[in-house]
């Protein structure tokens, strides 16, 4: 009964330790409770010339086979120049609301040679499911240090569950389809949003102070700009992003 | 239970536990095991690695060494801990014996020698130099080796399995070409992780990177090679499959072409 006892004790202190160690290894974010958050809404636009690049807005609609341009590096909107598939995000945030792992996870699907979405933004921990929709090989390929890298055959219908655990911007491609691409940004906080086809974004519950909000754009890069943020209010900001 | 009885038993279980300690002792492999690799950089390991691997490797290992520039395929970079030959699965950092096996038996069809001109302890004192330049050996540990089971009969009806695997299932043919012969139509664009061009591998030389023996070439079916277009297709076929399309692989050398 001793030696049971001590090898439970043993074991309770032994995983006590693996979830400690655990928790240092997670970034410095810490989840609080957010009662008077502030809200933000704005707009990402790019301003440059429209006419000299091959633009579509209606680029990941359902489009008959002989256009190939279900992917476009750079989707803006003819209505408010509003540019799709930015991220914004907070880039110095240290605590704030609870990072919501989603339970269902987020899926990302090869269909017609091409990788839907072409963006996703999730936080560090989640489960991401890859998919084949095309009856024929294709290849899923990272080149990540700190997450897990891998480089795996899929065929048709095949599902394959990756988790990101590290804050990193990660290209996966494809090996057989070299125009295919996706990005993965995986961030540390849950403060970050993809902006929709008109450019919006909305980030909320953010406590009370001044951050630096980022945006990045594969092709346009990154910009920056500081906001500061009251209690119950919403605030209003616009990136733009100039010629390319 | 009369004394005698008891002591019987006794012997008998005593006699079963050393009987498996040793058949346990006398499986263990003793190649890299006995070796005793350090953990640590040692000052030896680190002027073995700047005499004999600087050269291509780099100061530095970022596979930018003095004469690196004239090579194809370029020395191994070794900042981002992608190592092609392993034992572990798809992306996982190599084990400390996998990278003493390249160290020893060298890739054929590249500039990497076997190393075998130097001693065990000076090949093994490399090893924590090497995973000193990556971070991520910081970041991750490696995967516990995949658990090669035991070999299919070589038939022909194997071969004929894996055959229709190349070339219909997942279409091999593509990068490898129909013949085996690296010729396939995506092979002219393929790049590794470094943005180097690389050559899909010409099966009818015989001369496999990662070794011969089909145990080697069926690993690297089940474990890919990392930072390089190959991936792994544990997950798409079966252990039986993989052995099959092992066969048929091997069955791809042209004689003739082997002593070129």
């Amino acid at each position: 009964m001793k030696q049971l006892l001590f090898l439970c004790a043993l074991f309770g202190f032994l995983s006590w330790n693996v979830i400690s160690s655990e928790n240092t290894l997670a970034d410095n974010y810490t989840e609080v409770e957010v009662k008077d958050g502030g809200t933000v809404v704005g707009n990402v636009k790019y301003m440059g010339d429209l006419t000299t690049l091959s633009l579509n807005l209606y680029a990941d609609f359902e489009l008959p086979e002989t256009s190939k341009s279900a992917t476009e590096k750079l989707i803006v909107s003819t209505v408010n120049n509003g540019l799709k598939y930015a991220v914004v995000s907070i880039t110095d945030i240290t605590k704030g609301k609870k990072k919501a792992i989603p339970a269902i996870h987020p899926i990302i699907d090869q269909q017609r040679n091409t990788f839907i979405p072409n963006v996703t933004a999730i936080p560090a921990g989640t489960t991401i499911d890859i998919l084949n929709g095309d009856e024929e090989l294709h290849t899923v390929h990272t080149r990540t240090v700190k997450n897990q890298p891998f480089n795996l055959g899929t065929t048709y219908k095949q599902r394959i569950s990756k988790t990101f655990e590290y804050p990193e911007t990660i290209k996966l491609t494809c090996d057989l389809h070299k125009k295919s691409y996706a990005w993965v940004v995986v961030l540390d906080n849950p403060y970050f949003d993809i902006t929709d086809r008109n450019g919006y974004f909305e980030i909320c519950d953010i406590p009370p102070g001044t951050y630096k909000f980022q945006v990045w754009h594969e092709e346009l890069g990154k910009l920056e700009k500081e906001v500061k943020i009251n209690p119950k209010e919403l605030s209003n900001i616009e990136f733009v992003y100039s010629q390319y | 239970m009369k004394p005698k009885a008891l002591l019987s038993k006794v012997g008998l279980w005593s006699a079963t536990a050393a009987a498996s300690a040793a058949l346990v002792i006398g499986i263990a492999p003793i190649t890299a095991k006995a070796l005793n690799i350090p953990t640590e950089v040692t000052e030896d390991g680190k002027n073995t690695y700047k005499k004999y691997c600087s050269a291509c490797h780099g100061e530095e290992g970022k596979g930018d060494g003095p004469v690196a520039r004239s090579m194809l395929p370029k020395p191994r970079d070794f900042t981002r801990g992608a190592y092609k030959f392993r034992t572990t699965p798809s992306g996982s950092l190599p084990t400390d014996e996998d990278i003493y096996r390249t160290i020893s038996y060298g890739v054929p069809n590249s500039t990497m020698i076997p190393w075998d001109i130097l001693t065990e302890q000076q090949r093994a004192s490399v090893i924590p130099v090497l995973k000193s330049f990556s971070e991520a050996f910081e970041v991750r540990k490696p995967e516990a080796p995949v658990d090669v089971g035991l070999e299919v009969r070589p038939t022909e009806k194997t071969v004929a399995e894996g055959k229709k695997i190349y070339e219909e299932k997942l279409e091999c043919w593509k990068c490898h070409g129909v013949e085996g012969r690296g010729d396939g139509p995506s092979a002219a664009e393929q790049e590794d992780d470094f943005g180097f061009p690389i050559k899909p591998f010409d099966f009818t030389t015989g001369k496999f990177k990662g070794g011969n023996s089909s145990r080697d070439v069926y690993l690297r079916f089940t474990t890919g090679l990392n930072g390089t277009p190959m991936p792994s297709f544990a997950k798409e076929l079966t252990d039986e499959q993989r052995w099959c399309l092992t066969h048929y692989v091997i069955s791809l050398i042209k004689p003739e072409e082997t002593s070129k």
